[in-house]
């Protein structure tokens, strides 16, 4: 064994024996994920929202035009952005300490899952498929449900 | 100690993180000299690869209870030599340009020779001139018997992207070479 192979092996068990360093505890990495995840969620709705608010304040000309905008303002989810930023970055930062395997990749990672969540959201818009899924298909409740076009509807019926 | 040594790496990590840390040693001793190795192949500095195999250690043995032991944790200790690696080049930037007007014409001499694991020094002087992305998975899979999942794992390409540095690796390699005489 060389020298230089001792002074590793003594190095670096002289700071664990004196408590110079230490294992982070578990719940370090929980937190850390649940962030991430928490994080995730909150710009997954974020950008939903973002993505018909834009595409909706594109087409926003004719009747009742402006009203639709100021309802889908008036819901629009605010608490998704700070919960975003937060959850990203704070989750983001603990998984790039304790994942050193993942160091590299985190940010690229998430800013990937959130321009896709974007491009998908773009591309149902353009190819018209959120109008079918309104018309039939499984999501037709859901969607008819929360959609402002329902509620423009039942205005109009009024 | 003795009774350790037969545990695998995974099963002694458990035990690390539960009962005995001074159990870290028989760790330092199964990978020390390997990384130390991989280290200098990727930096040429003997200095410099010791203080990124000490580093290693340090960080793998703090994030230990991050590492999940249904893993190979020989992937999960190259990943975070080859981390501490690449960000020392950033710092000193002495990385040698990718030939693009190689050409990649197969030879199967250079493959020979690393097969019969004969390696002269000329062709270790050949690799020093080499592009670290190619160099890297090279020195994975011949000095340090690594698989393609593995390498694939540590350097988080795929290992269809693995199989194709290393075959240009030994292309550019042998052009090197040839240069050389």
């Amino acid at each position: 064994m060389s020298n230089e192979e001792i002074k590793i092996k003594d190095a670096v068990m002289e700071k664990i024996r004196h408590d110079e360093i230490k294992m982070r505890p578990t719940i370090y990495y929980i937190g850390g994920s649940i962030l991430m995840l928490v994080g995730l969620v909150a710009s997954v709705v974020l950008s939903v929202f973002l993505v018909s608010l834009v595409q909706f304040s594109l087409r926003s000309h004719g009747p009742m035009g402006q009203y639709r905008l100021d309802q889908l303002l008036g819901s629009f989810p605010w608490w998704t952005i700070p919960v975003a930023v937060v959850g990203l970055v704070a989750g983001v930062i603990i998984l790039r300490r304790y994942e050193v395997v993942y160091k590299h990749n985190a940010w690229l990672v998430v800013s990937g899952f959130i321009l896709s969540v974007l491009l998908a959201g773009i591309l149902i818009n353009l190819t018209g498929l959120d109008n079918i899924w309104l018309k039939r298909g499984p999501m037709r409740g859901m969607l008819r449900n929360n959609s402002q076009t329902q509620t423009f509807e039942d205005f109009r019926r009024r | 100690m003795i009774e350790y040594e037969e545990k695998t790496d995974e099963e002694l990590v458990e035990i690390i993180r539960s009962v005995d840390r001074e159990l870290f040693s028989v760790i330092i001793d199964r990978y020390e000299k390997k990384l130390f190795r991989y280290a200098f192949n990727l930096i040429k500095n003997e200095l410099k690869a010791s203080d990124i195999v000490q580093e290693a250690f340090i960080k793998s043995f703090i994030n230990l209870k991050g590492f999940d032991t249904k893993k190979k944790f020989s992937s999960w200790i190259y990943r975070i030599v080859h981390n501490e690696a690449m960000n020392s080049v950033k710092k000193y930037r002495k990385e040698v340009p990718i030939l693009d007007d190689m050409d990649f014409q197969s030879n199967e001499n250079i493959e020979k020779d690393f097969e019969k694991k004969e390696i002269s020094e000329e062709v270790v002087q050949c690799m020093d001139q080499l592009p670290l992305m190619y160099a890297e998975p090279l020195a994975l899979y011949y000095f340090e018997d690594k698989t393609y999942d593995e390498i694939s794992d540590i350097l988080h390409i795929p290992p269809g992207t693995v199989a194709i540095r290393i075959k240009r690796s030994k292309i550019i390699m042998k052009k090197i070479c040839q240069t050389k005489r």
